[in-house]
């Protein structure tokens, strides 16, 4: 789910770019202080190219379909790198296939990369503690998708109060899609911690 | 699955497509912000139509462009039957209690025309110059080299994934499988995703490996080397002139 042109007030959409710009400089400036960037960026790239493929796919549910978000799952596989990776997503996105918007960018970048950096996190401190790794999945992929609808809520009713109704509207229409999403990602991460465990940012560092 | 053609069109001639890259993606980039915020609905319909005027000129296919341009009105369209009802305001009609109003007709229409000139100027913007180029022009333009490499590889491999990508999903096809909201599809499908992953994490190695044989070091190189002319000064700054004007004009 992502916000289009035109509707955000312009104080939503301006710390929505701040807050996005000052979290990527972080966060690249972290990964270029303790890797080489060159390895990194065709890495990085070619793994947001095949979330931003996945994220295309539409699965129905009764009459209407959804669209995966693949925001937990995004986390969980790229560590930190999520961010700066869905803000690449979602540039392309919007020019692309106008998803979302052009000025909306920051603030969808913020929606949904926060989300991931979360389940990341929680990912992280479950396995260490010892909790199964699908039930772990399902969590994260859940808690990405839930946590995206509530920011987009908050920001619908911080820009007017014409939007309240809407915003109670689109936490429930995320509901299903929460439900989807924990499934599959459960799945992803059993089968990649089975098939090929050293890919998930586990023993990393930060 | 489609390819994401945006510049199929690029090789056409227009005086948009003449338009220097830089000026071009400076100046569009002002005049999308600048209309996204403007909040008289007269003012907002100026700018749909005058984005609509930069769409003809630049003579991209309408059927290109409107088929892209539809999918953001089918997304915000909802806000036009949901918003009459929900924002309080004056009363054009009643429906068994239920009260329509005006504001709320004008609010979502006026939300939906600033959305409209966006994805307009944003659709010609990049579909009248080619992809590599737009690249090109951002490194120009002093956008960080990291971001911009991570963009021009990510819609590199969005190709090859979207290739990939079809032909996994054909052969689960071919043995039966069709996703339906239920656990066991959705769990298949899962599997099938944690493959796209891996395939993708193993490409890296070797795409990273064949790049590094070939000189790559992190840092870009370009060779193209852009004049701004004097048509090209005229048209950006009409450009931001009017991006200016649709906020300054109520205090003239």
């Amino acid at each position: 789910m992502h916000i289009s042109d035109g509707v955000l007030s312009f104080q939503v959409i301006a710390t929505g770019w701040i807050i996005a710009l000052i979290l990527n400089a972080i966060i690249l400036w972290r990964c270029k202080s303790r890797h080489d960037m060159a390895e990194e960026i065709p890495k990085i790239s070619i793994m947001t190219g095949a979330f931003f493929v996945a994220s295309l796919v539409h699965v129905s549910i009764g009459p209407t379909s959804v669209h995966l978000l693949l925001t937990g799952l995004l986390g969980v596989v790229l560590g930190i790198m999520a961010f700066p990776a869905m803000l690449v997503g979602l540039t392309l996105q919007a020019f692309l296939f106008q998803h979302g918007g052009i000025t909306t960018i920051g603030i969808n970048n913020v929606m949904m990369g926060i989300p991931a950096l979360l389940a990341y996190l929680i990912f992280r401190y479950g396995y260490r503690k010892g909790i199964n790794a699908s039930v772990l999945g399902i969590i994260c992929g859940a808690l990405g998708v839930i946590l995206s609808g509530i920011f987009l809520a908050l920001m619908l009713i911080t820009t007017g109060e014409e939007f309240t109704e809407i915003a109670y509207a689109i936490v429930v229409a995320h509901i299903p899609v929460m439900i989807i999403e924990g499934i599959i990602t459960g799945s992803v991460v059993t089968f990649i911690l089975k098939v090929r465990p050293e890919l998930l940012p586990l023993d990393r560092e930060v | 699955m489609e390819y994401p053609e945006i510049d199929a069109y690029s090789s056409m001639d227009s005086p948009i497509h003449r338009f220097d890259p830089r000026a071009k993606i400076v100046s569009f980039t002002f005049l999308i912000f600048s209309l996204v915020f403007v909040n008289d609905i007269r003012v907002a319909f100026s700018g749909l139509v005058f984005s609509f005027f930069i769409l003809l000129v630049s003579r991209l296919p309408p059927g290109f462009a409107l088929k892209r341009i539809r999918m953001v009105f089918f997304f915000l369209f909802p806000l036009l039957l949901v918003m009459p009802l929900t924002v309080e305001g004056r009363e054009i009609a009643n429906i068994s209690g239920i009260s329509v109003t005006l504001d709320g007709l004008i609010f979502a229409s006026l939300i939906i025309m600033r959305a409209l000139a966006a994805v307009t100027l944003a659709l010609t913007m990049l579909a009248t110059t080619r992809f590599d180029m737009t690249m090109k022009t951002l490194y120009a333009l002093k956008i960080p080299g990291t971001l911009v490499q991570m963009l021009m590889f990510t819609y590199r491999y969005i190709f090859v994934i979207t290739d990939e990508f079809s032909r996994m999903w054909e052969s689960m096809e071919c043995k039966g499988f069709s996703l339906k909201a239920n656990y066991h599809g959705l769990s298949i499908f899962g599997n099938m995703l944690g493959m796209i992953i891996i395939k993708s994490y193993d490409r890296t190695r070797r795409v990273y490996e064949s790049m590094v044989s070939k000189g790559y070091s992190g840092r870009p190189r370009t060779l193209v080397h852009l004049k701004m002319s004097a048509k090209d000064y005229v048209l950006s700054t009409c450009m931001v002139g009017i991006a200016i004007f649709v906020h300054a004009y109520q205090f003239i």
